[in-house]
């Protein structure tokens, strides 16, 4: 398969600062999503493909051709930027109308096309309003619009739900894979795992610059299997809690906390534990305070993964 | 029967203690951010200028037996007094610099916070609005007075060194009142205006040109109204103008301009009153979006 | 799409948002100032032509050349780049097939065009209300145009220096305002060539008024002509032709060449 976006030895420095370390990928059709932390280069991975930024090393290219200075390119390209920011003197339609302007459209074909995305992210009705005026779910779905109006081939999409509610991110996750379905190449950044997970199996785990793992997610979570899952429950009666557990084969470890009313189970099956330890909690009538996984998030499948 | 809370939840049972200065914060912090900006510290150190070409100048009026060969025909050109006082603090240039470092650093003191609508964030907190405009005005103070009290004192210090006597202080006691006199006009004048500019609009580039334009401007406007009408109370027109008026006033020296004092300290008086309305319209907890 | 078109299609999106902020309102009521003066002026002076022409030059022209344009082109200006990488609209531009100059030429044409209107009609407005009693004479409209000349020229090249200015300095606005208040006002206090190194020389130069050493207008050398040893109008036209070409052709190379990093 050929590849639609290709980065080639990308290194990319804000003064000493390493944004991006020796990054050699190849993006393909269909959804993938970029996952990582803040601050772990997702961002400048977005803006160097997008032209925003110039590499200080190597390439990256968009269907064989060089991004910066290439305003060529831009035409099959959608980005959907990270900031929560406008021309706020405008409404939808205006803003919409306006950045259509610059494909070189006429006149009749920019309405339609901003008539279809609005219709496409629901805000037809909002379309006179004021962008300072609307919503932050609003806000994010006209961001949307702008960069599907010119039906392009790619879009990249940077923390696209963001500040959606659960019923917004929905709607958009249906609507993003359309697009797949229609053929387009999407690459979408987050750094919540759920999210990329209802969108796509394929995704690039990027820490510090550099690219932790790619594939596809049950590869990637195989990884964070063969580490025990961390579980801390805070309890009026931890060694009771304990006992119960002690015979369990899927627990490989238990420790209690200084505080003496902390337990922390390490096991491999956390679902599994989970199921039993609401069992457990109403059958002792033991008082929970607290359940916490303190390894449980993106962090500690990175540390993992980095050997810390 | 057990509980069993949001994962992560903990519940706080401490008690919240109340600052004796609930505005400190605010200030110590807008200061920190002015001198992070890179050009502000060559600007507010440029602002020194005067105060320097000052001390130069009571340094010569003390050894003007080794200068006469560079003043032939002058008996004594410098003569440190009241008036040196009053021409340093009430220069066009020495204004002109306050103004630029205060726009320059404290431009976007309310501006940011509007922009990234910090103003709920911060009533959110033990704090009244009286609280955080004293905090955003104590910044500007900070400034001001560093650039009109501090050289302005230590010009009379040096002074008295320089001429090895008291005798300078003992002919004018109250020049280092009239200084901090003054100083504290600037900075409550300076304070009112920037907060009021700055409270207009959240761009904080735009404030920048507010908080000069609306200085030169004034200024423009005096000296063509004094063109058309050929009278001094055109002055009245003018911030630099009035400001000069009462510095005059406070060093006990004749006014630039034929107008009583009085008048200069009404208008700087109504600026200051339109700015505390403006600004308690403004500051509020709640945006309200049209 | 041709960078041609590129460029017209910026102008008119631009030319369309600049007229709806309500700093463009804030500048043109400013420009009513000129207007409420030459009112008050024609009630003052009613009857005496020849000193309203005198203050017209001696001091409206003042408040237009060396307040009103520098102030629009600062803010115009420098907000061409900016006001994109300040509010982070930046990405919306640069990732649409429009080449990057076209971004910078098509705002300089549309803040430009919105610059001349405020100031062509505060001019046109007091001009004519100052000079209401000699209508008839065609000469008061060949002097008009040429204020309105001087005035456009002057816009044209104050916007493009602090175009180039907000291309390579985050600060522009505080280099702008010592520039155009600081140096552009200190340089005619300086003899010989040195005044050439300023915009406002040029300008001042192709005024249609130049009063006579001790008398012209019946006021003695004006406040605006001070100390001012005119170049020929032709060179003038040229110098400030060259100066705007040469700022917007470097500001156009230095925004495509340079990245813009937003602050976090």
């Amino acid at each position: 398969m050929t590849a639609v976006i290709a980065a080639a030895s990308l290194s990319k420095w804000y003064g000493n600062v390493l944004g991006l370390n020796d990054i050699t990928l190849e993006i393909e059709d269909g959804i993938t999503g970029l996952l990582g932390p803040n601050g772990a280069g997702k961002s400048t991975f977005m803006k160097l493909i997008t032209g925003q930024m110039k590499p200080n090393i190597g390439t990256v290219t968009v269907r064989g051709r060089k991004v910066w200075n290439n305003p060529e390119v831009f035409q099959g390209i959608g980005f959907c930027p990270e900031q929560d920011v406008f021309y706020e003197d405008v409404t939808g339609w205006e803003f919409l109308t306006g950045l259509l302007r610059f494909y070189g459209y006429a006149r009749t074909e920019i309405e339609d096309r901003a008539s279809r995305a609005l219709d496409i992210v629901d805000l037809t009705a909002d379309k006179d309003r004021l962008i300072r005026g609307y919503s932050r779910g609003m806000r994010q779905r006209i961001k949307f619009a702008q960069a599907v109006a010119h039906d392009p081939g790619i879009l990249i999409l940077d923390e696209p739900l963001s500040g959606l509610d659960p019923l917004g991110k929905r709607k958009l996750i249906k609507l993003i894979k359309g697009f797949r379905d229609q053929g387009r190449t999407v690459l979408v950044s987050s750094h919540v795992l759920p999210e990329i997970e209802a969108l796509t199996s394929r995704i690039v785990l990027i820490h510090q610059g550099k690219i932790l793992a790619q594939g596809d997610i049950p590869y990637v979570r195989e990884l964070i299997e063969a580490h025990p899952h961390q579980i801390s429950v805070q309890s009026s009666d931890p060694r009771a809690l304990a006992a119960r557990f002690v015979g369990d084969r899927s627990i490989q470890k238990m420790t209690f906390g200084p505080d003496g009313r902390t337990l922390v189970v390490e096991t491999h099956k956390r679902d599994e534990f989970f199921g039993r330890l609401t069992g457990v909690v109403l059958e002792a009538g033991i008082e929970v305070d607290e359940i916490s996984s303190p390894d449980d998030n993106l962090q500690a499948v990175f540390e993992y993964l980095v050997g810390k | 029967m057990a509980t069993v809370r949001e994962k992560g939840y903990s519940h706080w049972d401490g008690h919240l203690i109340a600052r004796r200065f609930p505005w400190w914060p605010i200030t110590r912090t807008g200061i920190q951010l002015a001198f992070r900006k890179k050009r502000f510290k060559i600007i507010f150190a440029g602002a020194f200028i005067p105060s320097f070409v000052f001390l130069v100048g009571l340094y010569v009026s003390e050894r003007l037996e080794d200068f006469k060969t560079f003043l032939q025909g002058s008996d004594r050109l410098l003569n440190v007094g009241p008036k040196y006082f009053s021409i340093y603090f009430t220069n066009d240039s020495l204004l002109f610099l306050i103004v630029l470092v205060l726009a320059f650093g404290t431009g976007g003191l309310i501006a940011d916070d509007l922009k990234h609508s910090s103003l709920q964030l911060y009533f959110s907190r033990p704090l009244s609005k009286k609280d955080y405009l004293i905090g955003k005005m104590s910044v500007i103070a900070f400034f001001v007075l560093i650039l009109t009290a501090l050289p302005g004192l230590v010009l009379i210090i040096f002074k008295l060194i320089f001429a090895g006597s008291f005798k300078f202080f003992l002919q004018y006691p109250w020049l280092p009142l009239s200084v901090l006199g003054y100083s504290a006009l600037l900075t409550v004048f300076f304070g009112f205006y920037v907060l009021l500019l700055s409270s207009v609009s959240k761009n904080a580039r735009y404030v920048l040109i507010l908080i000069f334009g609306v200085y030169i401007f004034s200024n423009v406007l005096f000296g063509i109204l004094q063109s058309i009408f050929r009278t001094p109370y055109m002055a009245l027109f003018s911030v630099p103008a009035n400001l000069q008026q009462a510095g005059a006033f406070l060093f006990g020296q004749k006014p630039p301009h034929a107008v009583p004092a009085v008048w200069s300290f009404a208008v700087l008086a109504a600026i200051c009153a339109l700015s505390a309305l403006v600004l308690d319209r403004k500051i509020r907890s709640v945006e309200v979006i049209k | 799409m041709t960078a041609v078109q590129a460029v017209r299609q910026v102008f008119g999106f631009f030319g369309f948002l600049s007229r709806r902020t309500g700093k463009t309102r804030v500048f043109a009521i400013l420009g009513l100032i000129p207007v409420v003066l030459a009112v008050v002026v024609r009630i003052v002076l009613h009857g005496r032509s020849g000193p309203m022409a005198a203050v017209f030059t001696d001091i409206l022209m003042v408040f237009f050349l060396q307040f009103y344009i520098v102030i629009l082109a600062l803010f115009y200006g420098t907000s061409i780049t900016a006001e994109e990488v300040e509010n982070r609209t930046l990405s919306y531009l640069i990732t649409r097939p429009i080449p990057k100059p076209a971004i910078v030429l098509g705002k300089f044409a549309a803040y430009s065009v919105l610059m001349f209107a405020m100031v062509a009609v505060s001019l046109a407005l007091s001009y004519f209300i100052m000079n209401a009693a000699r209508l008839s004479d065609p000469e008061l409209y060949l002097t008009f145009l040429r204020y309105l000349g001087v005035l456009g020229l002057g816009i044209l090249a104050y916007a493009a220096f602090f175009t180039f200015l907000g291309t390579i300095l985050k600060r522009a606005i505080i280099v702008g305002l010592v520039f155009g208040f600081g140096w552009e006002n200190v340089i005619q206090y300086f003899p010989g060539s040195t005044q050439r190194f300023s915009i406002v020389h040029y300008l001042k130069s192709l005024l249609p008024y130049h009063p006579t050493v001790g008398g012209g207008g019946g006021r003695g050398v004006a406040l605006l002509l001070f100390r001012l040893e005119p170049t020929k109008p032709l060179v003038a036209v040229l110098a400030l032709t060259v100066v705007t070409v040469a700022l917007l052709a470097l500001a156009c190379w230095i925004f495509g060449m340079k990245e813009y990093l937003y602050e976090e």
